[in-house]
């Protein structure tokens, strides 16, 4: 890890392990990422990535190790952790029958927040959200649109931890590179992201850096050099050769 | 807080199912208090129609006849038990129980059970009145309303982006809740409202009711929230709920009923009418002074009184009712106590059921329950035993009778509560 700013660790999993209905999900999953970092966590289906993000929101209880979130234990800082944390979940669905505006609007509420229409706009116009939808109600949206007004409301949530699901999934190129600046943006500016998913190439194109999930297991990490990008080679090649 | 109700007030407003259940919780209701208003109505108006009937009757008897055993024969008296100023709201057990009877002087016992019924305490009233609409119909709206708060937005995937959003528990599920119940009882208590204004309820009335409503309301709600917590598919939480309902709407009334009558075993009505007849009748047959002597056991003021002509006298007649009521007195009192005994037990049913519990309140509150109804036999009792206290003495004794006595005979007052009827001052 470089500078010093990019010393406070803000994510942190302690030999995790987590047991859903009998199976064990998580097998002593460790690793940190520090503030303004993206760490992308990668891996196959059914591999974990999702419960890794959902045991830090306290969704899954760790039956041995821990997360902490901005150091506070997530077992037992349920509250402060969550307030701290935007999460983007896997398929995020909002209201189909409130438009986008109105989504954001009830959300942003609902986390007693209260932002102004045009700050709204402009995160709207950020993720690339068309105008013309934004009065529109989200039954009529595609995939795309709802994973952008999702992105849109994690990023108005203005919390310093983001924790994102599959952030791309049922963007189109375009946006996803949209997508993969506004992220890098948001780390520089001090943000802190950890986002998981099975796409190789997209990871690379953010990621500071990758860890690579299998079965429950990190099985390897790579770390981008100064100013360079993670080789997909690289990564792909160790994402292939460790499936079955 | 207020925020969080207000913009939850607003995000139920866009949910259409929500309204369309809102809306067919006030129809209902409405439906409900106009049914019990028309029903007291025509109690009220046939009480008018017959208390008019009843003064012109008696007064072309009394100008008819001369001795007082004739007028005794020949006049009716009204009874009645009005329906209190509630009693729209839950009718309870008034089209069960009679309310209305004409008495004459005649054996009682006979005249009470005439028309009697089964003692159907847990039984559902038959109309559709605003107490069944609340203990019986608004449980399937609260369920509706309420069994999947968590599951649908488990189901649609949104769940853990409004738990790790939303900055309290309160915030999120407990304005949901307080601003469903709020609606839910205002669309059902509204209708309730203006038929309490209509009939003058007095407002503690009024407020008992409501927070019985609340208080039953929020237990539906607790039930399908702590359900609805630990089930996570929406058909399994409602039919868990609907199973409840059935139990406690239907199974335990059912079931209380059947134990309380297989528990305490009483005289039917037609048996203690049957008894009172044949006493009655049987003392054509039997000596005079055998009925006499009967009478005189209960009523020694009147040892002295002969037997005048060999053949019919209306003393011995009014003897042999009076001892007609007496030898059907012992089956009679079995009844009431039995009928007060069910009572009592369907009073302990009801802590197994809200239904029956909250049904109780409303119709204990109203007065159209069970103990209503034997509340207006007794006041019936009194009233007959001060209408023979009046003719007794013109009967029986030397008292000379002059018809502007007539004057003394009681009147049946229906706001007296198991009162005596004190004959006028002489
Ligand atoms: N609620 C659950 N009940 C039973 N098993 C579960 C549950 N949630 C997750 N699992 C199991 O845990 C494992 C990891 O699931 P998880 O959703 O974390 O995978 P993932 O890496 O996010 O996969 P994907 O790329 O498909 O989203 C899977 O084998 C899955 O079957
Ligand atoms: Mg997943």
């Amino acid at each position: 890890m470089g500078s010093s700013k990019q010393d406070k660790t803000l994510i942190e999993s302690k030999s995790l392990h987590v047991q859903i209905k009998d199976t064990s999900v998580l097998k002593g999953l460790s690793f940190r990422v520090a503030k303004g970092e993206i760490y992308a966590l990668l891996g196959g289906n059914g591999a974990g990535k999702s419960t890794t993000l959902k045991t830090f929101l306290g969704f899954n209880q760790a039956s041995s190790g821990a997360a902490f979130i901005d150091g506070l234990d997530v077992s037992s800082s349920l509250a402060s952790v969550r307030k701290k944390t935007a999460y983007l979940p896997e398929n995020a669905t909002l209201y189909p029958h409130l438009t986008a505006k109105e989504n954001v609007e009830y959300f942003l509420s609902l986390a007693g927040l209260n932002k102004s229409a045009s700050e709204i706009e402009n995160t709207f116009d950020l993720v690339a959200l068309q105008k013309d939808a934004w009065e529109r109600q989200l039954q009529t949206y595609s995939k795309g649109m709802r994973q952008k007004t999702a992105i849109a409301l994690a990023i108005l949530r203005e919390a310093p931890i983001f924790l994102l699901d599959e952030p791309t999934s049922g963007l189109d190129p375009v946006a996803i590179d949209e997508f993969n600046q506004l992220v890098t943006e948001l780390a520089s500016s001090g943000a802190t992201i950890l986002m998981v998913t099975h796409d190789v190439y997209g990871a690379c194109q953010v990621a500071n850096r990758i860890g690579l999930l299998r079965k429950g297991e990190l099985v390897g990490e790579f770390e981008a050099n100064q100013n360079e990008r993670i080789d997909t080679e690289v990564v792909h090649a160790a994402f292939a050769q460790r499936q079955p | 807080m207020n925020k969080h109700l207000i913009r939850e007030w607003h995000f139920m407003l866009r949910q259409s199912y929500v309204l369309v259940l809102l809306l067919c919780g006030f129809l209902i209701s409405s439906f409900s208090v106009l049914t019990g208003l028309s029903e007291i109505d025509s109690q009220r108006e046939t009480i008018e129609r017959l208390k008019t009937a009843d003064q012109l009757d008696r007064a072309e008897a009394q100008d008819k006849h001369n001795a007082p055993g004739a007028l005794a024969y020949y006049s009716f008296h009204l009874t009645y038990s009005a329906p209190s100023n509630l009693a729209f709201a839950a009718l309870g057990e008034r089209d069960i129980y009679p309310w209305k009877h004409r008495v004459r002087m005649l054996a009682l016992e006979g005249q009470i059970y005439e028309s009697d019924a089964q003692n159907p305490e847990l039984a559902q009233a038959g109309k559709i009145d605003f107490a069944f609409v609340i203990s019986a119909l608004s449980p399937l709206l609260l369920i509706l309303l309420f069994h999947d708060l968590f599951a649908s937005e488990r189901a649609s995937g949104r769940h853990e982006l409004l738990v790790t959003t939303t900055e309290s528990s309160f915030a999120l599920w407990g304005a949901r809740v307080v601003v469903r119940l709020f609606a839910i009882f205002i669309s059902l208590i509204l209708p309730f409202y203006v038929g309490a204004l209509i009939n003058n309820v007095a407002m503690t009335d009024v407020l008992i009711l409501s927070l019985w409503c609340l208080l039953y309301f929020i237990f539906w709600i607790a039930l399908s929230l702590l359900i609805g917590r630990r089930e996570s598919s929406a058909p399994r939480i409602a039919s868990i709920l609907i199973g409840f309902w059935a139990l406690f709407t239907f199974v335990i009334p059912i079931l209380g009923d059947l134990a309380i009558n297989q528990s305490i075993h009483s005289p039917q009505g037609g048996e203690i009418l049957l008894t009172q007849r044949e006493a009655v009748n049987d003392a054509w047959d039997l000596p005079v002074q055998t009925t006499l002597n009967a009478f005189t056991a209960t009523h020694p003021e009147y040892i002295g009184y002969k037997h005048e002509n060999e053949g019919f006298d209306w003393g011995w007649y009014y003897a042999f009712q009076q001892v007609g009521d007496q030898v059907a007195e012992p089956l009679s009192i079995r009844y009431r106590e039995a009928a007060l005994k069910k009572h009592q037990r369907a009073s302990f049913v009801t802590l197994l059921s809200p239904t029956l519990l909250i049904q109780k309140k409303m119709t204990r509150l109203a007065e159209t329950d069970a103990l209503a109804a034997m509340a207006y036999e007794r006041r019936i009792r009194e009233f007959h035993k001060t209408l023979r206290m009046t003719y007794y003495p013109w009967l029986f004794s030397a008292d000379k009778f002059n018809k502007s006595n007539l004057d003394l005979l009681p009147q049946f007052d229906s706001t007296t509560s198991g009162t005596t009827y004190s004959r006028k001052n002489e």
